[in-house]
């Protein structure tokens, strides 16, 4: 099935490997652990692995209210990695900024590059809609839409031109198997979405985010309505899509962080504090401030 | 705090009891507070409630009268002992003395005690005795001889009111008498009317044959005026006897009714020159003949009863020649045996008949309907009267009963049919639905149609609504899903005070100023929307082709500005277009190519004026609830499905606007309620004609507009009155059928787009 989002995708990474042959030399790839001040085996590890997102210096502010500073880092294809930091350090904000959600906020500057695959995601001629069918997003709260279980998974895929009947119900399926939900649901697709459960209801999101086949899966604290069962659910389901996607998640839970991250970055008052692997961050942290945080000695 | 803290901190259980109490203390005036407020709003809500319900039940007490079956009660039978049968009968308005036409001349009698009053004799009776009477009217009348003569009379009552009591006195004038007949046969059948021309009558004098009798007086101004009188005979060709008499009150037309159930028009404009005009099969019941005939006030509606129980209403109506025939109007409810007697009243165009086994009938000519049934003794009635008043009716018998009901009839011309039916008025082709409450003469048919006013006020509020929603709805999904912010803050305020514009202000400019000027340019009117949307389309296109430098210049959400000056380009272009396409294309003269290619009149004041200006008194309104209920749907939702790859019109479309959609109803319901009920402007921007014609180049009138131009006419608890109260109360009724509507797909809607 050609649709259209998939011969946009095309497009877009040829465009991606014209400039990585252009640029790719004299770009971010180098020395990425002396830039950022992360040390250690996790660079080895990201100059061994092609990037999936670079951020170079990024600055975000709300009006004069200065959220992020001076960020930097690569994320790496088809691993998890987690963002952490106490409530306020600007997590969603860089979150946000991935798939320029940011943009419907008024009056908020951005410097600094930011790309995907090598694209620069805030080059004004970017199809903006392009880029967030390539980022799916799954929100802290869940938010399906008044609609029914089926429509929700079917809307991202329905926007962007109508597939058949057949092919469509096949996404649906698809999609709900993936987010490991179709079995609670498959008697009930017509159902309002806001009949189900508030994990069920997570879940839906994550089904309808994958509906339109993104590469990134962006989670800002996916779980942090949840109990531990649904939330289990949900930690087993990162594991699977990983394979398939790139995913970064923002969570307060360091256990969580813990179990189902590759690399994670600690964020404090806007600025990056250290980025590594999860397994070092969590057994050997560099800076005292990440000790601080991890073991619980934090604001 | 630090006291209760120590001691807890102490363990001590009387410190727990402490602090119990504290906030015990507090909760008690807490709940007292709560439960005072609670009784506050409940009061509140309770006293809305019962005043509503008061306001009803005042609207509603003021029309139960018009819809109240009419009644008649008995008062009594008194025997009244005339020299011998009467022959008709008639009463003052009071009803306190009858009047009998007998052999003997005319004999005026009590109603209360039939004892007789101060007899007064026939003069020139001259030993024949009265044998017919012209058919009851009120004033003059003719009573014939059995001799062939002719005697004009009149019977007034004067009342005075001596001492806080009433004293009618009755008189009776008697006009020469006029030989009809040289044959000197009776004279039992004849009609009679004055005219400001002078008297005529005309008597039959044998079987197919008539004398007509007509005095010319002209009166000259010095000296004595001169009479002419002259006397025609006229065979009629007509099948059977001559039956019944009667002339119009203009003296125009003679009415013949036969024993073979024809009526036949004798043309008597010119009475030197009397012309038969034409009959009619009267009844459609094989072998019945005329047995009553006569007019309503007004002289345009003919009565006919037959022997076989029949009653129809005809009216002279002019054909497509020019030429007047009669029309039948009304088949009324039939009676059971002949019928023997008929009075109009002389008030409406109400009427009695009565069949020879008593019944007596109340109908009404505008109707058609038989409003009231009223049983006799079994006798048979020689004479019925409705009281000058129409409030009671006497009925006399051979041996000179008197039987007196008293009519409790107030609105006699309200029935549902009159008010919301189609409806065969007098000088009418056909039946329609009309309004027109007052008219310049006392015989005037009200005409008391609600429809074409509840067809108004839809027609009015349906342009406008045609006007306002696109554009309140459109411009709400604007401001809330795209307009930058800043621009929304002035905005928005700025559409919520036009709605504080005074209604009057903006009738008033939409029907001295508007209307003129749109008058003058509406091809190019009706040519904006198009070259505008189009130009703004041209323009988004070129927009993309703008450098990303001079794009980015540009706010999101402020794009608007650009977009002024290409709106009033595109009104200026379409006004511009306007007259050169009248001139090519609609022969330079857009009124004229209405009316012959679409056979439209164009008003000046138009619904058109109406749409636009109701339309500014709704659309901040719609605007602003809409907007409300827009930009309250949860950003979460917006995000996710930006997030999904929508764009922001998708989004708009797909996500906003379904999930607003119980907030933009209310929006709309809110909206047509305000412009149902809405009366300055409608009543100062249409010609508040109350026409049925879906044309938008015509104007209407609203039940609301109706009821402020009518009310100073209206005198209180009359029909015009309590017809005012009905529309109020469809008024009312059409609100509240419209709330509770949208309240409850308004509830539906939210329980399906409920959000979190
Ligand atoms: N729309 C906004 N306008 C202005 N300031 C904002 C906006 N959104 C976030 N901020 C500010 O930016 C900073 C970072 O916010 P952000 O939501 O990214 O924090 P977070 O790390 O996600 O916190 P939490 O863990 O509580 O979700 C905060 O100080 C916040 O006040
Ligand atoms: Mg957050």
């Amino acid at each position: 099935m050609a649709t259209r989002a998939e011969m946009a995708v095309e497009e877009l990474r040829g465009e991606v490997s014209v400039r990585a042959s252009g640029e790719g030399q004299r770009g971010y790839n180098r020395g990425v652990p002396g830039d950022t001040g992360v040390q250690g085996q996790a660079g080895e590890a990201r100059t061994r692995m092609e990037p999936m997102i670079e951020i170079r210096k990024l600055n975000l502010k709300y009006g004069e209210k200065l959220a992020l500073e001076d960020i930097s880092l690569d994320i790496l294809k088809h691993k998890v990695t987690a963002f952490i930091g106490p409530s306020g350090c600007g997590k969603s904000t860089l979150l946000r900024c991935l798939n320029r959600l940011n943009d419907l906020v008024d009056g908020v500057t951005i410097t600094g590059t930011i790309r995907i695959g090598g694209t620069d995601i805030n080059d004004p001629n970017l199809e903006i809609t392009e880029l967030r069918k390539r980022v799916g997003m799954v929100f802290q709260k869940s938010n399906p839409f008044p609609k029914t279980i089926y429509d929700n998974v079917a809307y991202g895929p329905r926007i962007q031109g109508l597939p058949p009947r057949l092919a469509m119900d096949e996404i649906v399926e698809r999609s709900l198997k993936g987010a490991a939900l179709w079995g609670e649901v498959r008697d009930r697709l017509q159902e309002s979405a806001l009949s189900l459960s508030g994990g069920q209801q997570q879940r839906l999101c994550i089904a309808r985010a994958i509906a339109v086949e993104p590469e990134i899966l962006l989670m800002d604290e996916p779980c942090s309505a949840l109990d531990p069962i649904a939330t289990a659910k949900i930690e087993e389901l990162m594991a699977q899509l990983k394979k398939q996607y790139t995913i970064v998640i923002v969570t307060h839970n360091m256990q969580q962080a813990a179990r189902v991250s590759d690399y994670t970055a600690f964020l404090y008052l806007g600025a990056l504090i250290e980025y590594n692997l999860t397994k070092q961050i969590f057994v050997n942290p560099s800076k005292k401030q990440t000790e601080d945080y991890i073991t619980g000695r934090f604001g | 705090m630090v006291d209760s803290a120590k001691v807890l901190a102490a363990g001590e259980p009387r410190g727990v009891a402490r602090l119990l109490s504290v906030t015990g203390g507090r909760v008690t005036r807490r709940i007292r507070v709560d439960r005072l407020a609670r009784r506050l709003v409940t009061l509140g809500g309770v006293a809305i409630i019962f005043s509503i319900l008061a306001i009803i039940f005042v609207i509603a007490a003021e029309v139960y009268p018009l819809l109240k079956k009419p009644t008649a009660s008995l008062v009594g039978t008194v025997a009244a002992r005339p020299d011998s049968a009467p022959l008709a009968a008639g009463v003052d308005e009071y009803r306190e003395i009858a009047y009998l036409v007998t052999g003997a001349g005319v004999q005026f009698v009590g109603v209360k005690d039939g004892a007789p009053i101060a007899p007064s004799p026939l003069a020139g009776l001259k030993g024949a005795t009265v044998v017919g009477t012209s058919p009851p009217r009120r004033g003059p009348f003719a009573v014939g001889l059995s001799d062939g003569r002719v005697i004009p009379a009149e019977v007034k009552f004067s009342v005075s009111f001596p001492e806080g009591g009433r004293r009618v006195v009755p008189e009776l004038l008697v006009g020469d008498p006029i030989a009809a007949d040289p044959g000197k046969r009776p004279i039992t059948r004849l009609a009679h009317v004055v005219t400001p021309a002078g008297p005529t009558t005309a008597a039959a004098v044998g079987p197919k044959e008539i004398v007509l009798l007509t005095v010319k007086e002209t009166k000259a101004l010095i000296g004595p005026s001169t009479k002419e009188a002259s006397s025609q005979r006229l065979p009629l060709p007509i099948k059977g006897e001559i039956a019944t008499l009667s002339l119009d009150g203009r003296g125009e037309d003679l009415f013949v009714g036969t024993s073979s159930g024809q009526v036949l028009r004798v043309d008597l404009r010119d009475p030197s020159d009397p012309k038969v005009a034409g009959a009619v099969a009267a009844t459609n019941r094989p072998g019945a003949g005329v047995s009553v005939m006569g007019f309503l006030i007004g002289d345009r509606t003919l009565v006919v009863g037959d022997t076989l129980g029949g009653v129809s209403s005809w009216q002279l109506l002019q054909a497509d020649g020019g030429e007047r025939r009669l029309t039948k109007v009304y088949d009324f409810m039939p009676h059971a045996g002949a019928v023997v007697a008929f009075a109009p009243s002389s008030r409406d165009k109400g009427f009695i008949t009565a069949d020879a086994s008593g019944v007596t009938l109340l109908r009404y000519g505008t109707t058609g309907e038989t409003l009231l049934t009223i049983k006799g003794e079994g006798e048979r009635f020689e004479g019925v009267v409705l009281a000058p008043k129409a409030d009671g009716v006497i009925a006399v018998d051979a041996a000179g009963r008197l039987s007196q009901w008293v009519l409790d009839n107030p609105h006699p011309e309200s029935t549902l049919k009159s008010l919301f039916g189609k409806v065969w008025y007098e000088g009418y082709a056909a039946p329609e639905y009309v309004w027109q409450s007052t008219g310049g003469t006392d015989d005037f048919e009200a005409k008391f149609s609600l429809s074409p006013l509840i067809f108004g006020t839809l027609k009015g509020t349906l342009y406008a609504l045609l006007f306002a929603i696109p554009l309140a709805l459109l411009g709400a999904l604007y401001a809330s899903q795209f307009m930058h912010p800043t621009l929304k803050g002035i905005v928005k305020p700025t559409v919520e005070i036009m709605a504080a514009l005074p209604s009057v202000v903006l009738g008033f400019l939409a029907g001295l100023w508007l209307a003129p000027l749109v008058e003058k340019v509406v091809p190019g009117l009706f040519l904006m929307p198009i070259v505008t949307t189009l130009l703004i389309l041209i323009a988004v296109f070129c927009w993309r082709f703008a450098p990303v430098g001079v794009r980015r210049r540009v706010r999101a959400g402020t794009e608007v500005w650009l977009l002024i000056p290409i709106v009033i380009l595109g009104g200026w272009i379409s006004f511009q277009l306007g007259g050169v396409v009248e001139h090519l294309l609609l022969s330079g003269d857009y009124r004229g190519w209405l009316l012959n290619a679409l056979g439209l009149t164009y008003d000046q004041r138009n619904s058109m004026v109406v749409g636009f200006a109701m339309g500014f008194a709704v659309i901040p309104i719609i605007f602003t609830i809409a907007e409300d209920s827009l930009a309250n749907v949860p950003p979460h939702l917006v995000a996710g499905s930006l997030a999904l790859g929508a764009t922001r019109w998708q989004t708009a479309l797909r996500i906003v606007l379904p999930t607003a959609s119980p907030g933009i109803f209310s929006a709309i319901m809110i909206g047509f309620g305000r412009a149902v009920g809405e009366t300055m402007i409608v009543l100062m921007a249409t010609g508040n004609t109350p026409v049925m014609d879906w044309s938008i180049f015509n104007g209407f009138r609203a039940l609301s507009a109706n009821i402020a131009v009518e009310l100073p006419e209206a005198p209180e608890g009359g029909t015009l009155f309590r017809v005012l109260f009905l529309a109020a109360f469809l008024l009312f009724v059409m609100t509240f059928l419209l709330n509770t509507i949208a309240e409850l797909v308004r509830l539906k809607l939210r329980r399906r787009y409920r959000y979190l």
